[in-house]
């Protein structure tokens, strides 16, 4: 799975195309019964609904 | 809360950490450091349904081990309410 740096290249992606950042494995969280109810071991993907706009 | 109680829900746990890594190394597959955690962890959930098999009953058909009374039969249907 080639990786796209999206960093130093932005300029030559073309327009109108979504891109995702790619997941980097940092750490986990330290409860993981609490991350069981999060819904997600990884902090970087814990994105809680607001009511208005996420986290 | 009883000590089997508390065991399925400890298995419920790290079955959830070990679909997390496992849905992570499945988009990163050369990630070592990913790899020792899922072995790490699939190890812990070995044991404990190991564990609870033994000591209560069989949670799925692979951990059956009986020697005179047929044991998967024997567990609770999932409808029954013993899972909690």
């Amino acid at each position: 799975m080639q990786d796209y740096k999206y960093d130093n290249n932005i300029d030559k992606f073309p327009v109108a195309m979504a891109y995702v950042p790619w997941q980097e494995f940092d750490r986990l969280f330290e409860d993981l019964e609490e991350a069981y109810y999060t819904g997600t071991i990884f902090p970087c993907l814990d994105k809680p609904f607001t009511g208005r706009r996420c986290v | 809360m009883g000590r089997k109680e508390q065991l399925l829900k400890d298995i419920g746990i790290v079955s959830f950490v070990v679909v997390e890594l496992t849905l992570y190394l499945d988009t990163h597959p050369t990630d070592r450091n990913a790899m020792e955690y899922f072995n790490h962890y699939n190890n812990i959930r070995k044991q404990m349904t190991k564990e609870f098999s033994t000591k209560y009953y069989p949670l799925t058909l692979d951990m059956t081990e009986c020697s005179k009374d047929w044991r998967w039969g024997a567990a609770p249907l999932p409808w029954e309410g013993e899972c909690g």
